[in-house]
This record gives C-alpha cells, sequence and structure tokens, in this order.
C-alpha cells in the first residue's frame, strides 16, 4: 500500500532527519517570498516543498514564515538576534542552489555540528540508569539476561527478603 | 528575581496585525511550522501576541516585526514594534526598492516613457514654427 500524496518521501522521518542545515544560532526567523505561478520562482517553490520540512525538523526555534505572491521577485528573508537581517534573492535560482548558499551563509559548518555532537555524547554516559529522558534503561529487569522485574513475574523464595526471615523465625 | 521578565524563546518574532482597536496596542498573529507527529507534516500554528505601538502606526493587514520587552509591559504585553515589514496596500519590493501589488510593479519600471512625450513636443514646436 503506497503512501499518500505528491513525494510522500517528504513525510519521512529519515528524509526530516537527513536536513543538511542547521542554523547558527542567532538566526531567530525566517521568511520565504515566493509566486505560486511564474518560471522564476520555480526554484523557491521546489525549495519550500522540499526543504523547508527539512529545515524546520532541524532547528524546531526557528520561526518559519511563507509569503505568496506578494511581490514580483521572490526572497528570503533572515532576522538574527541583533536586529541584523539578511536579504538572499531567489529569482531564477535552483532549490539546490538556494539551499547551498543558504548553508553557507548561515549554518554552522560541519566542524561545529561534530563538536557539538561529542559534546552531546560526552554528557550521556549509555551505563547510567535513570529516567527514559536521560538514559537508555530505568532499571535492570530490562537488560536481557537478568532477573526479570518480580512486578510481572514473581520472584524466587530464596531472593525473598520475606520468605528467608519467615524460615529464619521458624528455624529459631 | 522578576518571574515574567523576558517571554520565553521569543525575541524576535514576525506575524499579522489582526486588530488596533486597543490604544496603543496591537493584536498580532504569529504562525508558526508545528509537526503533525502522526501525519509527519507542517501546519500552521496560530498565536496571537499583544505588542506595543506608541505612534499608533499600524493598521489591519500590516506584516510587522516585533521586539520582545526586557520587562512585560502589562498583563499581556509583552512585545514591542520593531518595524513594519510589509505595510498593507504598500508593499515595497525589498530587492528593488520599489512599490509593488502582487506580481505587478505599480511604478513603471524603467524612464524611457519621457522620451515620446518630449519627442512630441519637439515636434510640436517645428510645425508652429513652419507655420508662422
Amino acid at each position: 500500500m503506497p503512501m499518500k500524496g505528491k513525494y510522500p518521501i517528504r513525510r519521512t522521518l529519515d528524509y526530516l532527519q537527513k536536513g543538511d542545515i542547521v542554523f547558527k544560532n542567532t538566526v531567530k526567523i525566517m521568511t520565504v517570498n515566493y509566486n505560486t505561478h511564474g518560471e522564476l520562482s520555480d526554484g523557491t517553490r521546489k525549495f519550500v516543498f522540499f526543504n523547508i520540512p527539512q529545515i524546520q525538523y532541524k532547528n524546531p526555534w526557528v520561526q518559519v514564515m511563507m509569503f505568496k505572491n506578494l511581490t514580483p521577485s521572490s526572497f528570503l528573508k533572515f532576522y538574527l538576534d541583533d536586529g541584523d537581517q539578511v536579504l538572499v534573492d531567489a529569482e531564477g535560482k535552483d532549490h539546490k542552489d538556494i539551499s547551498q548558499h543558504v548553508k553557507k551563509i548561515l549554518g554552522k559548518s560541519e566542524e561545529v555540528l561534530h563538536a557539538e555532537e561529542l559534546a552531546r555524547m560526552v554528557h550521556s554516559n549509555p551505563a547510567n540508569f535513570g529516567p527514559k529522558k536521560y538514559c537508555l534503561r530505568e532499571c535492570m529487569c530490562e537488560v536481557e539476561d537478568q532477573v526479570p522485574c518480580p512486578g510481572l513475574i514473581p520472584l524466587p523464595n530464596e531472593m525473598r527478603g520475606k520468605y528467608k526471615a519467615q524460615m529464619k523465625g521458624i528455624e529459631v | 528575581m522578576s518571574v515574567k521578565s523576558a517571554s520565553v524563546h521569543a525575541k524576535w518574532i514576525v506575524g499579522k496585525v489582526i486588530g488596533t482597536k486597543m490604544q496603543k496596542t496591537a493584536k498580532v498573529r504569529v504562525t508558526r511550522l508545528v509537526l503533525d507527529q502522526y501525519l509527519l507534516k507542517y501546519y500552521n500554528k496560530r498565536k496571537t501576541y499583544f505588542a506595543h505601538d506608541p505612534l499608533e502606526q499600524c493598521t489591519v493587514g500590516d506584516v510587522v516585526l516585533l521586539k520582545a520587552l526586557p520587562e512585560r509591559r502589562a498583563k499581556h504585553v509583552t512585545h514591542e514594534l520593531a518595524e513594519v515589514v510589509y505595510k498593507v496596500g504598500n508593499v515595497i519590493d525589498p530587492l528593488t526598492g520599489k512599490q509593488v501589488a502582487g506580481s505587478l510593479f505599480r511604478e513603471p519600471l524603467t524612464d524611457s516613457m519621457e522620451n515620446p512625450a518630449g519627442s512630441l513636443t519637439e515636434k510640436l514646436q517645428e510645425l508652429n514654427i513652419t507655420a508662422a
């Protein structure tokens, strides 16, 4: 049974996670102006169709707004934290050119991304037990080949403190 | 110490003005893209913010850039107007600087319209001279 819609691959987690562009921390808002008809806006339309979901997935705290048919030209505008604005002309460009250009001017470079990933790995130790949000496992009973959770399968009598205390009481 | 000092995460916002009935305050609707967990598709989610507009220069329909106030001004007013990005009815194309309406330019782009008029007046003067 195939997925519904045009290019439903855009709606897969795999595709979203493959997004290239991670914006620098100063970029707060991204605005795309384009037209629904006309050949000049074709690249920008494809950029919005294919690349915007990837960008928004990788940058959940950046506000992305689309404006259709406001001006005859098509462009992207970025609003940075200090009040600076960056205008990127997208008229007649291909969607791959636009995304590469945006990555070059406002995206985090490969080294920075690697360094951040290393920092994240250093912080999270896979040997720790704790809440699912921070660690891989919560209890030893989740690990293969360890004693199963007593909530599901009762422990054998030798391991139960209550039974041992009873036995001790009877002996004495 | 004040807990309500800066609005969470929203230092700069772009939105559309939907109401100006309050004095010196504009009601702004901000849309953000939110992922639907099942469909894995992004949809616009709206939120209204109230912005302080001391000069009352906004009209309904303007696209506006808001800046977060360092301290909450009133119970609901948390942002102030930084600039009007696109004024309704008077959109200026940032690439050319000309007035624009939809997919057309309002003003003629080239100055070649003046020359035919100039040549016409010259021709009229010539005719007068010959008549005299």
